[in-house]
């Protein structure tokens, strides 16, 4: 399959482990230099562990076995002195969540200078000419002066991306690199990225999502509890699957998700009269009305810091509008309106078991405990989660949980701020579909925020985009007919 | 858990003053909170010294005029001349306005009990307290930061272990408690060092081992933790994986991002140095102005404890303004706050 | 795989070796100090210059000292004080600390501006500063030393609840709760009392080792409790002219106030797992 000469990197039969489990593995690849390999898996597949073992920086408590070669040299037989020396000069990473993982005391130039002065060895000022070249053709002219917290994801991701790749080493591991950006940053990472096979070297990326990989191309490899499910050219795997877990993985793409029609009802819930919404001082929304209707799903859109999250919260009533009124239909009572959250465990008191949240709640409205194990069901809970606390609980079941609480006191309202963005693809198809359901058989509305287009496309009635303030105002394109056109927030001073 | 009360507190954790969410203070805005609490250091010391002249207990006049000349001595005349130069039989706001205002102008009297200027009685004793500290504060480092540095390289290691014992052991030891056990065992015992007093640089030596071994068994886990926190730091991870060396990585990022907790664990601290200063020097004789404090209160020499007190009040206040310089001088963040980046 | 992202749970003492070994010393000690003088049976202020300086014997379990009092029942007696004081501005401290504290972060604006000016102008002296003045207002006595311990120890437990409480209720569970018609005294109880607990806990530990120690330097260096009281300060400084003749006297009240602090240390576990 690869011509031996040509061959950058290869792994085979690598295992993991942790005394005798097998957390990883066995996993072979191949990436030639021009070559690409995107490792793709759920949260907790194993992934970071395959960089780590090829590094060589497991934890002290795992162990990895297995032939890994670079440029034809067995690397897993080498001590740990004579691997750390190939960093940077064979071997690059670039590190998930790059914030953390520049220094947070040290002004961006230097980090980048120090790789040029130390790693390729170059005098001071040929260091320095070879920075500033490198942050110049990063678009990152302006940034050399900050630290690391005064930048932005994006920028620090080319900081980091300018730090690992000085020496030139012809290798480049990403792990996870559009974990913590908007989905608007992915294009710009993956083209930052292809920069490197076309420069002659290899890539191999790991990623949980789909669009990703979709966009890079190469090879890809798919991991599922740590094991190998498929392998393949990206585009082969991607359009046509071979295994169930790749089809079911692809499935839960949003752009698959099956529509529902809403069961739209005349009376309206929540009226919300030419809002206005300021956050220390800054203009966020400027003239927003809204009128929602029982049963209809509504998703707001936009880049983050568009003031979403705070539109929701001004809806909800826990923040008061600069200006402008929200009525709520007569028969809501002080708890119609819920609210889901993005962090499902920071929703429940942290050291109480789940029970003992449900039937405080169930109390204090008068529920009767068997209705609420009633609800606990439908929505799929096992009754035995409950006797765990919110920590040791996934995620997922977590935010099922936390829909049969907000169901509890009969809501006529259901807000929900990002309440899948922590989830795996397949949870987070599920749990959309369980709210769009009972969106429609318990005639509640929805007003669900998300960065994620293509989650509100699939999902919502009706969606409203929020602009950055700078940029001028514009309905969302008309491609979709479900948007509205007349919602947008404005641009203001 | 806790800033510093009394001699030792628990462990580690919030800084003194909330000094890290003050990150985006300028060094105008440090200087004027280090002022008021100055301010408010002499208001306290002021009002409790006043309260203190206040409960003397019988005729404040005839006891100062017995301590100052003897009971032999002292008749109702001398008395009367007390309670004229102290102005003892004025109402008491007017007392109280008349102390503050003196002490406004840095006017702290006499010594009830020696008639000297309180002022004058400092001045000799401040050289000695500071040299007391300084031998504590260098003391401590020598101790700690050789024992937390190669317990945080290896957690969980022999030396780690060892260090949290020998730890919790002097922890529980309080520092008159361990400055009888060093004395017993030195200066008796063994007859290496002087007991106590002040004629020569040997007898520095078991007051600073006494309170740095005291402020060493916290300040060896602070920087341990420190030492730990950055290794085990995702850009510490980077800088190697980048390429850096173990040497360049340790020079370039470790030491400096370790240095910070450890610097302001030092601020932290001061409250137990300044506590420990008055209670070594009494236990060792030290002629320095905790002694001289301790001493006061037992005369009741209230013009000294208010001049003593006050001193080391104020001192207090200063250690902490150069503690915030300092973290001020490690920490570029705090220089840059106030400044927006560019948060394309 | 489970949970995704469990929140940082703060530190559950757990009971390990040296917690057991606190708690127990703890309940020796006390017990020794309720019981003990019964069984000794010795009044610790009975002068004997006859039987000065005994090594010990059936009579004096422990010897005695230089004006041939008991050692023991010396000893049972400082015990008592001690740990009487600890707790009693133990308590004194935590309950106004923590409900101030929980006061503050729970409203915020001016009553939190004021409560914590209020404990900055503590702060603003090293504690012992703020204790040697209050005992020299009235010297010897028991009550100023106590003022001056709860005085300085309840900023402590007060920083602390506020500083926790004020994530704590900013958290979505706290706002969830409020939109699910939960009240602010569930909110307390289920959200705030368990997070906060363990730390109020550690602190009140160490804060009653403060206490002890602070009362033993008082007397040690005379300003604080005063003789004939059988204090362990006190004890030390009049023993200390003596460890010629015999060493072991003065070497009982500084052990028994070493075990003390490190049976309270040792009885959160912190001091074990850093």
């Amino acid at each position: 399959m690869t011509v031996p000469g040509q061959e950058a990197i290869s792994v085979e039969a690598l295992r993991v482990f942790t005394g005798q489990n097998v957390l990883l593995g066995p996993i072979d690849f191949h990436v030639r230099e021009g070559g690409m390999l995107v490792i793709i898996g759920e949260t907790g597949a194993g992934k970071s562990l395959a960089v780590q073992a090829i590094l060589g920086t497991l934890h002290g408590s795992l162990r990895a076995e297995g032939r890994i070669t670079v440029n034809g040299q067995r690397l897993d037989t080498l001590a740990p002195g004579a691997r750390a020396a190939l960093w940077g000069r064979k071997l690059a990473t670039l590190p998930q969540e790059p914030w953390r993982s520049l220094d947070p005391l040290m002004r961006s130039r230097p980090q980048v200078h120090e790789a040029h002065r130390f790693v390729s060895c170059l005098p001071r000022r040929s260091a320095g000419i070879a920075t500033d070249r490198t942050f110049g053709s990063l678009g990152l002219h302006g940034a050399e002066r900050y630290l690391p917290g005064a930048l932005s994801g994006g920028m620090a991701q080319r900081v980091a991306f300018a730090a690992a790749t000085a020496a030139g080493a012809p290798i480049l591991l990403a792990d996870e690199p559009t974990k913590g950006l908007d989905t608007v940053r992915h294009a710009a990472v993956v083209s930052l990225l292809a920069q490197v096979p076309q420069a002659g070297g290899a890539l191999v990326v790991i990623t949980h999502d789909i669009a990703v990989a979709r966009r890079l191309g190469g090879e890809a490899l798919i991991l599922k509890e740590g094991r190998m499910v498929e392998r393949g050219p990206t585009r082969t795997v991607l359009v046509s699957p071979t295994t169930p877990y790749t089809k079911a993985l692809l499935e839960a793409d949003p752009a698959c998700w099956q529509r529902t029609r809403p069961h739209r009802f005349d009376e309206s819930v929540l009226m919300a009269d030419s809002l206005g919404i300021a956050r220390g001082g800054r203009v966020l929304i400027d003239d927003f009305s809204l009128r929602l209707h029982a049963g209809e799903r509504v998703a707001i859109t936009g880049p983050s810091g568009v003031g979403k999250t705070t539109l929701l919260d001004t809806l909800a009533g826990l923040l008061m509008p600069a200006r402008g009124t929200i009525r709520r239909a007569a028969r809501l009572a002080p708890t119609g309106m819920q609210k889901l959250y993005q962090d499902p465990p920071a929703a429940f008191p942290a050291r109480v078991r789940l029970s003992c949240s449900l039937r405080d709640v169930a109390r204090i409205h008068g529920v009767a405990w068997a209705l609420v194990t009633d609800i606990l069901s439908r929505l799929g809970v096992h009754p035995s989660l409950l006797d765990r606390r919110p920590g040791e609980v996934s995620g997922g079941e977590l935010q099922r949980i936390s829909i049969a609480r907000a169901l509890t006191v009969r809501p006529g309202i259901l807000l929900a701020d990002e309440p899948t963005s922590r989830l795996d693809p397949i949870t987070q198809r599920d749990t959309m579909n369980l709210l769009a359901n009972i969106a429609n058989e318990e005639r509640i509305a929805m007003v669900l925020v998300t960065h994620d287009n293509a989650i509100a496309e699939a999902w919502a009635n009706r969606r409203i985009a929020l602009n950055a303030p700078q940029v001028p105002a514009f309905p969302d394109s008309g491609s979709n007919p479900a948007t509205d056109p007349i919602m947008s927030g404005r641009e203001s001073a | 858990m806790s800033s510093s009360i009394l001699w030792r507190g628990p462990t580690v954790s919030v800084p003194f003053h909330g000094r890290t969410d003050e990150h985006s203070r300028t060094v105008i805005a440090a200087l004027a909170a280090r002022g008021l609490q100055a301010v408010l250091v002499a208001l306290i010391v002021g009002i409790f010294s006043f309260v203190m002249m206040q409960a003397l207990p019988g005729d404040a006049a005839y006891r100062i005029a017995a301590g100052r000349y003897g009971y032999d001595m002292m008749d109702a005349a001398s008395a009367e001349t007390v309670r004229a130069e102290l102005g003892l039989d004025q109402h008491w706001t007017a007392q109280l306005a008349d102390w503050i205002s003196a002490l406004a102008k840095f006017d702290l009297g006499r010594s009830l009990v020696y008639g000297t200027p309180v002022m004058d009685e400092i001045a000799v004793q401040l050289g000695h307290s500071l040299l007391l500290a300084a031998g504590a504060v260098l003391a401590s480092l020598l101790f700690a930061l050789p024992v937390g540095v190669a317990a945080g390289l290896r957690p969980g290691g022999l030396v780690d272990r060892a260090s949290l014992g020998l730890s919790v052991l002097l922890r529980a030891i309080p520092f008159f408690a361990l400055g009888i056990l060093l004395i017993l065992v030195f200066a008796i015992r063994l007859d290496l060092l002087p007991v106590a007093g002040f004629r020569g640089p040997e007898h520095l030596v078991l007051p600073s081992i006494t309170l740095g071994l005291g402020l060493a068994a916290v300040s060896s886990r602070v920087v341990r933790d420190a030492v730990t926190d950055a290794m085990a730091a995702e850009w510490q991870l980077f800088s190697r994986t980048k390429g850096l060396s173990t040497r360049l990585t340790m020079f370039r990022h470790v030491l400096r991002n370790a240095a910070l907790p450890v610097v302001a664990y030092v601020g932290v601290q001061l409250a137990y140095l300044i506590e420990g200063v008055v209670i070594v020097e009494t236990v060792f004789a030290w002629p320095g102005i905790g002694h001289a404090l301790v001493h006061a209160i037992f005369s009741r020499d209230i013009t000294m404890v208010q001049g003593t007190a006050l001193t080391l009040g104020l001192l207090y206040v200063a250690l902490n303004l150069c503690i915030d310089l300092a973290c001020r001088g490690i920490d570029p963040r705090t220089r840059a706050a106030g400044r927006t980046g560019p948060r394309s | 795989m489970s949970a995704h992202r469990a929140r940082p749970q703060a530190k559950r003492p757990s009971l390990d070796g040296g917690r057991i070994l606190g708690l127990t010393l703890l309940g020796l000690l006390t017990l020794a100090a309720v019981v003990g003088p019964d069984l000794v049976g010795q009044d610790p202020a009975r002068q004997s210059l006859l039987e000065a300086l005994q090594g010990p014997s059936g009579r004096h379990l422990l010897g005695t000292d230089h004006l041939g009092r008991d050692m023991a029942a010396r000893l049972l007696s400082g015990a008592q004080l001690s740990l009487f004081l600890a707790g009693l501005s133990t308590v004194t401290a935590a309950l106004p600390g923590t409900l101030l504290g929980i006061v503050a972060a729970w409203f915020g604006g001016w009553p939190d501006r004021l409560l914590t000016a209020f404990a900055d102008a503590v702060l603003a002296l090293p504690g012992l500063l703020l204790v040697l003045m209050l005992a020299a207002i009235s010297p010897g006595s028991w009550w100023a030393l106590y003022t001056g311990i709860s005085l300085t120890l309840w900023v402590e437990y007060f920083r602390y609840t506020r500083q926790r409480a004020r994530v704590v209720l900013a958290e979505p569970a706290v706002e969830a709760s409020q939109l699910l018609g939960i009240g602010p005294w569930m909110i307390v109880r289920r959200h705030l009392m368990p997070e906060i607990g363990p730390g109020i806990l550690t602190i009140a530990a160490f804060g009653a080792a403060t206490a002890v120690t602070a009362v033993a330097a008082l007397g040690f260096v005379s300003v604080g409790i005063r003789p004939p009281t059988a204090e362990w300060g006190v004890m030390m400084t009049e023993l200390l002219p003596y460890w010629r003749e015999s060493p072991f006297l003065i070497l009982q009240p500084v052990a028994c106030l070493f075990m003390t602090v490190l049976a309270l240390h040792l009885s959160v576990g912190g001091g074990v797992r850093p």
